[in-house]
């Protein structure tokens, strides 16, 4: 842990106090992945701004076109709102899985995007969902598709502080499902997961959009067969064939949790299940 | 409450939190974590079995929400409220969790308890009649290494009726 913690009240004091501190410095919001990282070694910074009290990354607001999920909030405060069940169904699915309830009461989406972990299942979920992040730097404000904020395994488009306020998920009618392979039913990083969110109309896909976790560098949008599904029934047959496209998307590697082969074909069987489960 | 740190000497801080009830000034180190904060100042009943994030024996309730001691630094809890197992109740007045515990057979070498009676709390406090599913889900983060969960899972049942009946009947 570095020697320097600090913890401003506000944005504003921290945009004031941020040019005073160590160089080497990066932002704490839940710890559960930084303090992990600093306990094997591999984070080395000097200062820590504590983030996790800051009233403007807290609380769920709708807006008539938008829900926007504040980067600080707690999961587990997720897991409670009405608003997030009406309009996320995707990240409702996800939930559960996220790692344990304690944990939950601890970590935050902004540190599940900002520690760009190809496996993070609240942001794959987030990116199936559609949804947008937004930034802000010394007051300066930007807005990016959730998916475009990833470049690499833990690497991001973030600039140096730029810290993420909020999650846009536009509001829609939509279906969605989470599915996640573990070495347990919960509580445990995946092997792969996917996670699927569909507007229905008729028995048939209007659209969707397809989102894959631990299978690429980063969490990964799959738009070919995201694109394929829109117009088709929501048959077996049509899960069967996503299936099959979905393992030509991905790019698994074979680490300590799974094989790269093994990976590929699971990304196919939880597709399938997961639009299978869309139709009930 | 003041909620500026205020640094004693080098490498040493003086936070203020409530601990069970009573307000106390701690000294922390540097770099020093809750759990061996708490366990440093004399609150044993906090266990460390990882020190990862991965066993939930470090569980303690922090401003209303079960967290692990072992991912929180001891000066983030500065101006907050904590309640460890030394919280709940005594030898001589057990928490009716505590007693459900032990009449349930739910304790073996005991290292895993404080983490899941506070994490059953939580639950209790949130969902005071769960499900079986409920209060698996709920004890997915306390690995037990002793007793295979059946008597645990058993005693917070247990537990939640008891609390639930005595309100009925108070109130
Ligand atoms: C035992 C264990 C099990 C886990 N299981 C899961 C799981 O099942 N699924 C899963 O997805 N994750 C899991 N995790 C990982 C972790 O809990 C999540 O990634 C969590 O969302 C991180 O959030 P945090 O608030 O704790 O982040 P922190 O650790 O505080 O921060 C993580 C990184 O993001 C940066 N950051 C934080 N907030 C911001 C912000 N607002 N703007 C810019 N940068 C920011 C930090 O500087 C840091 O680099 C697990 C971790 C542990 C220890
Ligand atoms: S010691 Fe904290 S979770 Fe194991
Ligand atoms: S009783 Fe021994 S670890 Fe649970």
């Amino acid at each position: 842990m570095p020697d320097i913690i600090v913890k401003p009240a506000s944005l504003k004091e921290l945009w004031k106090t941020l040019p005073g501190l160590p160089a080497a410095r990066r932002y704490l919001a839940g710890g559960t992945d930084i303090v992990t990282a600093d306990n094997a070694g591999v984070e080395r910074s000097e200062c820590w701004v504590d983030i996790s009290d800051l009233p403007e990354l807290a609380g769920v607001e709708e807006t008539a076109a938008a829900l926007v999920i504040g980067a600080g909030e707690k999961i587990s405060g997720l897991e409670r709102s009405a608003a997030v069940r009406r309009w996320c169904p995707v990240l409702v699915s996800a939930i559960p899985h996220f790692a344990s309830p304690s944990l939950r009461n601890m970590a935050t989406l902004g540190g599940n995007a900002g520690n760009a972990s190809p496996c993070a299942d609240g942001v794959c979920a987030l990116v199936a969902e559609g949804a947008f992040v937004r930034l802000e730097l010394k007051g300066k404000r930007r807005r990016l598709p959730l998916k475009d904020l990833f470049t690499g395994p833990k690497r991001t488009a973030l600039r140096r502080d730029e810290l993420i306020t909020a999650f846009e998920v536009p509001k829609r009618r939509h279906a969605g499902a989470y599915l996640k392979l573990g070495p347990r039913s919960y509580f445990g990083i995946s092997k792969a997961a996917v996670a699927v969110a569909a507007e229905l109309e008729r028995g048939a896909v209007k659209s969707a959009s397809v989102a894959l976790g631990s299978v690429a560098p980063v969490p990964l949008y799959a738009a070919g067969v995201s694109a394929w599904l829109a117009g088709r029934p929501l048959s077996a047959g049509t899960a069967v064939e996503a299936a099959a496209r979905v393992k030509a998307e991905v790019s698994p590697i074979t680490d300590a949790r799974s094989e790269a082969e093994y990976r590929r074909e699971m990304c196919g069987v939880l597709l399938e299940r997961a639009l299978l489960s869309l139709a009930r | 409450m003041k909620k500026d740190i205020l640094e004693t000497k080098k490498g040493n801080f003086e936070i203020t939190v409530t601990v069970n009830g009573e307000l106390k000034e701690l000294s922390v180190k540097n770099g020093e974590f809750l759990l061996d904060a708490l366990r440093r100042h004399g609150w044993k009943g906090t266990k460390k079995g990882c020190d990862t994030g991965d066993c939930g024996s470090c569980t303690v309730i922090l401003n209303g929400r079960a967290v692990l001691g072992c991912l929180v630094p001891a000066v983030a809890a500065h101006g907050g409220e904590l309640t460890t197992i030394e919280g709940l109740g005594t030898v001589r007045d057990p928490h009716p969790l505590q007693e459900a515990f032990v009449e349930a057979g739910a304790v073996q070498c005991g290292f895993c308890i404080p983490g899941m009676i506070l994490s059953s709390k939580a639950l209790l406090d949130r969902a005071p009649r769960p499900t079986e599913a409920e209060i698996r889900k709920a004890l997915d983060g306390n690995l037990c290494r002793c007793t295979g969960y059946v008597k645990q899972v058993e005693a917070v049942k247990n537990a939640s009726a008891r609390l639930a009946g005595g309100k009925r009947k108070r109130g």
